[in-house]
C-alpha cells in the first residue's frame, strides 16, 4: 500500500471512530443537559417569584423570556423575567420577579455571568448585591446608589446598590432590568402577555 | 540512560518532570482556573481522564499511524475524549461545568497532553504509557491544588468554600485575579528550582 493511501485510510478511520463515539455520547447526554437547563430556570422562577405553584412561558424573543407565575389557586401572582445584557466582560443573564402590574420587583437572581472574580462576580452574592434588590418599587425608574450603601435599609425603595469596584457590572444589571421592564410594558399594552384575569 | 522502573515512571511526573513546575506546560488552564480549589480539582480530573485515555489509545495504535499524520491523529483522539469529558460535566456536574466555562474544551490544546503523546506514548508500550499518564496527571493535579489553595485562601479567606481565616482577614482580591495567578506561579516555580538546585548540590 502506498504511503498516501495509508495516510488517508488512517485519518478517515480515526475520524469515523471518534465521530461515532461522540454522537453516542451526545445522544446519551442530550436529554440530561436539557433537563439541567430547565431545572435551573424552574428553580430561578421559584426564587424570584416566591409562592409560585405553576409557571408558563408567555413570551419569548432573543434576550427576553417572560414566564407567568401562578399560585395554588391559579391566580397570577407575578411574572418571572429572563433577560440578558452586556456586562463588563461578557453577557450577564439574569432573572427577576415582578408583580402583575410591574410596579414592584420581588427579587433578582443571576443565571450566568463571566465578570471579574472577586469584583464584578459579586453580583451573584446575596450579601454583597442581591439582597439590595429585594422588594424594589419600580413604578418609577430605579437608580443606582453610589457610593455603595452598607445595608438594604439605607436605600430608598427606588434605589439599588453598587458593588464597590464593580460599577460597570452593577450598572449593567440595572440597565438590563430597566430595558426589559420598558419592553414588558409595551408588550403588555399590545396584549402579548396574556389575560391577567 | 538505563530504563526506568515502573515506580520511577510514575514519580517522575510528580517532581523531576512535573508538567507545571518543571516542564512549564499547560500554563493557560493552570493560570485560569486556579482561583478556587474546587475548579482546580475539577480541571485536574478532567485533564487526567483525557490524558490517560489518549495515552492508552495512542500507544496502542502507534504502529498503524504513518509518521506524517501522527499529530493530526493524536489531536482527533484527544479532541474526542475532551468533548466526552465536556458533555459528561455538563450533564452531571452542571455547576462545575459552568464555572470552568471554555476551559474544558480548551484541554484539547493543553500541551501536557499532546506533549506526552509525542514524547512518550508514541514510543512506549501501553502499560508504560498508562503509568506515565497517571504520574503526569498526578503531578498536574498536585500543582493545581497547591496553586489554587494558596490563591483561594489568600484571595477569599476560604478553602473549598469553607471559611478558614477569621473575619479579621481582609481578602487579597488580587490573588483571585489574573495577576495573582502569575505571581503565585512565579514564586512556586522559583521555589522548585531552588529546591532542585539544593538537591543536586547535596549529591
Amino acid at each position: 500500500m502506498s504511503l498516501s493511501s495509508r495516510m488517508v485510510i488512517v485519518l478517515t478511520s480515526v475520524g469515523l471512530i471518534s465521530g461515532a463515539l461522540l454522537s453516542t455520547v451526545g445522544i446519551l447526554t442530550k436529554e440530561r443537559i436539557a433537563l439541567n437547563k430547565q431545572l435551573e430556570i424552574e428553580n430561578a422562577i421559584i426564587t424570584v417569584v416566591q409562592g409560585t405553584h405553576t409557571s408558563e412561558k408567555l413570551y419569548e424573543e432573543k434576550d427576553l423570556v417572560v414566564y407567568g407565575s401562578k399560585d395554588e389557586n391559579n391566580q397570577l401572582i407575578g411574572f418571572a423575567v429572563y433577560a440578558s445584557g452586556t456586562g463588563f466582560q461578557d453577557k450577564i443573564i439574569l432573572m427577576y420577579g415582578t408583580n402583575p402590574s410591574f410596579t414592584k420587583i420581588y427579587r433578582l437572581t443571576i443565571l450566568e455571568q463571566k465578570e471579574t472574580p472577586g469584583l464584578g462576580a459579586k453580583i451573584t452574592d446575596k450579601d454583597a448585591f442581591l439582597q439590595f434588590w429585594e422588594n424594589k418599587d419600580s413604578s418609577k425608574p430605579l437608580t443606582l446608589r453610589k457610593p455603595a450603601a452598607r445595608s438594604p435599609e439605607e436605600l430608598s425603595p427606588f434605589e439599588v446598590n453598587t458593588i464597590t469596584g464593580a460599577t460597570i457590572s452593577s450598572e449593567s444589571v440595572l440597565n438590563t432590568v430597566r430595558l426589559s421592564l420598558e419592553k414588558l410594558m409595551s408588550l403588555k399594552k399590545e396584549g402579548k402577555l396574556g389575560n391577567e384575569e | 540512560m538505563p530504563p526506568r522502573s515502573i515506580g520511577e515512571e510514575f514519580t517522575k511526573g510528580l517532581w523531576h518532570e512535573n508538567p507545571i513546575f518543571r516542564q512549564l506546560l499547560g500554563m493557560c488552564p493552570t493560570l485560569a482556573v486556579t482561583n478556587a480549589v474546587i475548579n482546580g480539582i475539577a480541571m485536574g480530573l478532567a485533564t487526567t481522564f483525557v490524558l490517560i485515555f489518549s495515552s492508552i489509545v495512542v500507544s496502542s495504535i502507534k504502529k498503524l499511524i504513518p509518521n506524517q499524520v501522527r499529530i493530526a491523529s493524536y489531536i482527533v483522539v484527544i479532541a474526542t475524549f475532551v468533548t466526552m469529558a465536556d458533555r459528561f460535566l455538563a450533564a452531571f456536574f452542571p455547576l462545575i461545568s459552568k464555572d470552568l466555562g471554555p476551559y474544558v474544551p480548551l484541554i484539547v490544546v493543553n500541551c501536557i497532553i499532546l506533549g506526552r503523546q509525542e514524547a512518550f506514548s508514541s514510543k512506549n508500550s501501553v502499560g508504560r504509557s498508562f503509568i506515565d499518564a497517571l504520574g503526569m496527571s498526578a503531578g498536574f493535579i498536585l500543582a493545581l491544588l497547591i496553586l489554587s489553595s494558596i490563591r483561594e485562601i489568600l484571595g477569599a479567606g476560604t478553602f473549598l468554600g469553607h471559611q478558614v481565616l477569621g473575619s479579621w482577614f481582609e481578602p487579597w482580591v488580587i490573588m483571585i485575579l489574573p495577576p495573582g495567578a502569575f505571581i503565585t506561579l512565579g514564586i512556586l516555580i522559583a521555589l522548585t528550582f531552588v529546591i532542585e538546585h539544593k538537591i543536586k548540590q547535596r549529591r
